[in-house]
């Protein structure tokens, strides 16, 4: 037993290499345009270099090479690509959604308990390149079902092979706070406990291989559990542990077990996280906020859903980032699996967020979460070439993206594409795969286990 | 089991400590209530006309001449009936999501206090019905459900703070016909027991484990003990959770809560207990209780029961409102208890109906609500009456808590007002707690 290599790639290192990415090795050169950088101040008629899929120069005395292929972007709006720091980008679903925020419908292959499952084995290359479409360049990738769905990779969408396209992998361990209903666990109380158990039978595993491995004379060769070895970089504290929050209380949950065992928390989801927005602010929580405001909510095993209640759970949603906001809070904005991610996020803008915060919530901040602000999320000299060219400021409602560099190599969208609402696309708290559902007789109500 | 988080690094941990926890909530504000019939439901009965001063909290004094300090807020109690709060034995307030873990037959390790919803409308609905503490439980689904959370009903409080600091652990069985789901069926699943016999060797196996699992540990003891401070440490057995619970059941440090129906399952429970050496602390429902009272009192266990519930399904069909009474009769500590956020609200009147049926004096019945279900959860020494010393966990009723025509005025947890009739009435509708932190 030893911890599996993170591959923590810089893809710059793969360009200069040459490998895994053809036309590679050209130079452009976006003139004219408004470059937003992110991290620095708005460059009204600004020059963006890209050189070997990374960025050469931005500003507005940058002098133009000679060997640059010019492109005007008068009138245009240069952006950092955005990173879906959350999300099912290039996941397999019966029903793709163009809309960036990646499929939602189960995909063969993952039990709802296996730490041990790479969402990288399932993504799909071309379906994860659609997402540049809508200006998206970066996502971390994670399937929404189950409890313990796997581990999460980072992908930036260029190439056609998704090795190429990988910047951390596994980029994080996730625990969705959800229920299974015939298996354990059945409960919110269930999950935690689940989830505690495995973090202790983790640390007896390490501490088992490490005995064995000190004096393996004479003494039995501990069982090899990929579950167990999957926990390994999480508890040593080298990996992000992801919990998905739905509700006010799952972000306590998250905090008091990540206190409990020691381990590097952000939590995702969080439609509630503004009533607990000084614990945010005070614990410095890393916080990936959903924009899938209304998800489709799995059927209550006790009678007929509260439609008032979910009104309210999806107003408090909207207004969930203008809220953290003016609390203090920096956070980032995620699809959360939601078939049209930008849509979400100018609906936050619609609810008072203001747009510069949005577009940060969805570039740098994002990469500071997940641990790539070093190397994308706005546009510096030496990060990677991740930009998109839009028509106008990227939250307006009719912007669109007109070019998306990606890698440094461009890419020009699809404008017919248009997202359409997945009707597989369920929140991570929601219950897990349709099969596994409870019909509204299937379980006791509590009148009846009194 | 030390050695996990000694040896994880917490330097590198994303979000910022912890902050230590906080001191279970107490006002300093000094309270005199005055005027009232104050039934103590202790050693100094019924005082009318009489004085409880609260202090920090807690009750400073009780009595006819109290001396009140200067600076202390008074209020007036005339004509009113002042009890100690009152605590309920069987809720299932306040839990988030699902009250069951169904999906296996042991499930010790799940945690009631792990999802206490504190913005549940029913905590304040039941402090309007002067109910101060309870013991919120798992369901019924199987034969060991999960850990119950003792609670104060802090109304607006944070989830942590609303448990009952320093109240014993406790675990939720459950024997009958829930367990072996007769009353409902989930599709496509059977889960062992399905019968009355299957859930006694549910019991067994489970003991037994928690036996193995218990000198396991203490053979590990045993051999860090031998090593000695510089001796080379033997790898600890794995800590399973669910275990942990199970032996200290064994070991007398956690409470069992058994929902229970009929006679023989009660004498099935107890003949398992003798047989592995430990202590049922309540017996829960308990309808058939009256015809094992004898055996239910010489175990030594509680009995929480309804007042006059019963036919509701089979296992209900030989219940009889006289059980609080006769098993009161035997010298069993009894409680009325709700298993209901509506019945939770007139525990009172639940309590005098043990006066209607089988004549259980007014004191005795009242106690069946707050001291005796109080020592059911080992919290006796701090609610339950109204002592010096004791909790300032207070009700205040506009008549006689027996008088049908009598209501909540006021309810204090730990000195501090959180329901107060004629304040709240004038706020509107109310239906959450919101933004408590």
């Amino acid at each position: 037993m030893r911890a599996r290599p993170v591959l923590a790639l810089a893809l710059a290192g793969l360009a200069l290499s040459g490998r895994g990415h053809a036309a590679r090795g050209e130079t452009y050169a976006l003139v004219g345009g408004r470059v937003v950088t992110v991290s620095g101040p708005v460059v009204e008629a600004g020059t963006v270099v890209l050189r070997d899929g990374l960025i050469e120069a931005v500003g507005a005395g940058v002098t133009v090479p000679a060997d640059a292929r010019v492109i005007d972007v008068k009138g245009l709006t240069v952006t950092p690509g955005l990173v879906d720091g959350f999300g099912g980008v290039g996941l397999p679903s019966s029903r793709p959604g163009p809309g960036g925020g990646g499929g939602g419908s189960p995909a063969p292959g993952a039990g709802p308990l296996s730490p041990q499952s790479l969402a990288l084995d399932r993504v799909r290359a071309a379906d994860a390149l659609k997402a540049r479409d809508n200006g998206i360049t970066t996502a971390l990738v994670i399937p929404r079902e189950g409890v313990l769905p796997g581990q999460s990779v980072l992908l930036n969408l260029s190439g056609d092979k998704v090795e190429g396209m990988v910047l951390r992998e596994p980029a994080a361990l996730h625990l969705h706070m959800a229920t299974l209903t015939r298996t354990f666990p059945g409960s919110l109380m269930g999950t935690l406990a689940y989830a505690r158990q495995a973090l202790y039978d983790a640390g007896h595993y390490r501490d088992e291989w490490k005995a064995y491995e000190a004096s393996p004379r004479g003494r039995k060769r501990p069982r090899f559990d990929p579950a167990l070895e999957a926990w390994q970089e999480v508890l040593a504290g080298r990996e992000l542990l992801v919990v998905t929050a739905s509700r006010e209380n799952d972000v306590r949950r998250a905090l008091a077990l990540a206190d409990e065992f020691k381990v590097r928390l952000a939590v995702a989801g969080a439609p509630q996280a503004f009533l607990v927005a000084e614990l945010v602010k005070a614990r410095k929580l890393p916080l990936l906020v959903s924009v899938n405001f209304d998800p489709p909510r799995a059927a209550s095993p006790f009678g007929a859903p509260d439609e008032e209640k979910e009104r309210r759970e999806i107003e408090d949603a909207e207004r969930n980032p203008a809220e953290l906001h003016k609390a203090g809070v920096s956070f980032a904005l995620v699809s959360g699996h939601a078939p049209d991610f930008l849509a979400g996020v100018r609906k936050a803008v619609e609810r008072g967020l203001p747009a510069d915060v949005a577009l940060r919530a969805i570039t740098l901040a994002p990469a500071e979460v997940l641990g790539v602000a070093d190397r994308l999320g706005s546009l510096e000299t030496g990060k990677i070439a991740d930009v998109v060219v839009w028509s106008g400021d990227p939250l307006a409602k009719d912007a669109k993206p007109k070019m998306v560099f990606v890698d440094g190599q461009l890419y020009e969208p699809d404008e017919r594409a248009k997202p359409s609402p997945s009707p597989g696309a369920a929140s991570p708290g929601a219950s897990p795969s349709p099969g596994d559902r409870p019909g509204p007789a299937s379980s006791p109500t509590a009148e009846d286990l009194r | 089991m030390s050695g996990l988080a000694a040896f994880v690094i917490a330097l590198l941990a994303a979000a910022s400590p912890a902050p230590a926890p906080s001191p279970a909530p107490r006002t300093a504000e000094t309270l005199a209530i005055r005027g009232g019939t104050i039934i103590t439901l202790g050693p100094q009965g019924t005082i009318a006309g009489g004085t409880v001063l609260v202090r920090d909290g807690r009750i400073a004094a009780v009595g006819r001449d109290v001396a009140v300090p200067a600076g202390a807020r008074t209020i007036d109690a005339t004509g009113r009936y002042v009890i100690p709060g009152i605590v309920d034995a069987h809720s299932h307030t306040a839990i988030e999501d699902n009250v069951n873990e169904c999906t296996d037959a042991v499930t010790a390790e799940v945690r009631i206090a792990d999802v206490l919803d504190q913005h549940d409308i029913n905590i304040y609905r039941e402090l309007a019905g002067g109910v101060t503490s309870a013991n919120v439980l798992h369901g019924s689904c199987n034969p060991i459900g999960g850990q119950n959370a003792v609670i104060k009903l802090r109304w607006g409080k944070r989830p942590e703070e609303l448990l009952f600091e320093g109240a014993p652990r406790g675990v939720k069985f459950a024997l009958g016909e829930n367990v072996k789901r007769s009353n409902f069926r989930v599709p496509g699943a059977t889960r062992f027991p399905v019968t009355r016999m299957g859930v006694e060797v549910v019991l067994r196996d489970a003991f037994r484990r928690a036996q193995d699992y218990k000198r396991e540990w203490e053979e590990y003891d045993r051999k860090v003990k031998a090593a000695g401070p510089k001796g080379e440490k033997p790898l600890p057995p794995r800590k399973d959770l669910e275990l942990d619970e199970l032996r200290d059941i064994l070991d007398g440090k956690v409470y069992v809560h058994a929902h229970c129906y009929r006679a023989d399952e009660i004498l099935m429970l107890i003949r398992l207990a003798d047989e592995f050496h430990f202590k049922v602390r309540t017996f829960q429902h308990v309808l058939e209780g009256y015809k094992v009272a004898t055996e239910i009192a010489r175990h030594g266990a509680g009995a929480s029961t309804f007042a006059d519930s019963w036919g509701y399904k089979v296992e209900a069909y030989d219940a009889i409102p006289y059980n609080a009474a006769i098993m009161a009769a035997h010298g069993i500590n009894v409680s009325i208890n709700s298993d209901s956020d509506e019945r939770a609200r007139r525990l009172y009147w639940e309590a005098a109906k043990a006066m209607k049926y089988g004549g259980v004096s007014e004191t005795e019945a009242l106690k069946m609500v707050t001291l005796n279900p109080a020592w059911q959860l080992g919290i006796d020494k701090r609610v339950g009456s109204l002592e010096t010393g004791k909790d300032a966990d207070i009700a205040i009723f506009s008549a006689h808590p027996f008088d049908p025509s009598t209501r909540v005025e006021m309810t204090l947890v730990d000195g501090t007002v959180y329901f107060d009739r004629a304040k709240d009435e004038t706020k509107g509708p109310l239906t959450s707690a919101g933004g408590a932190q």
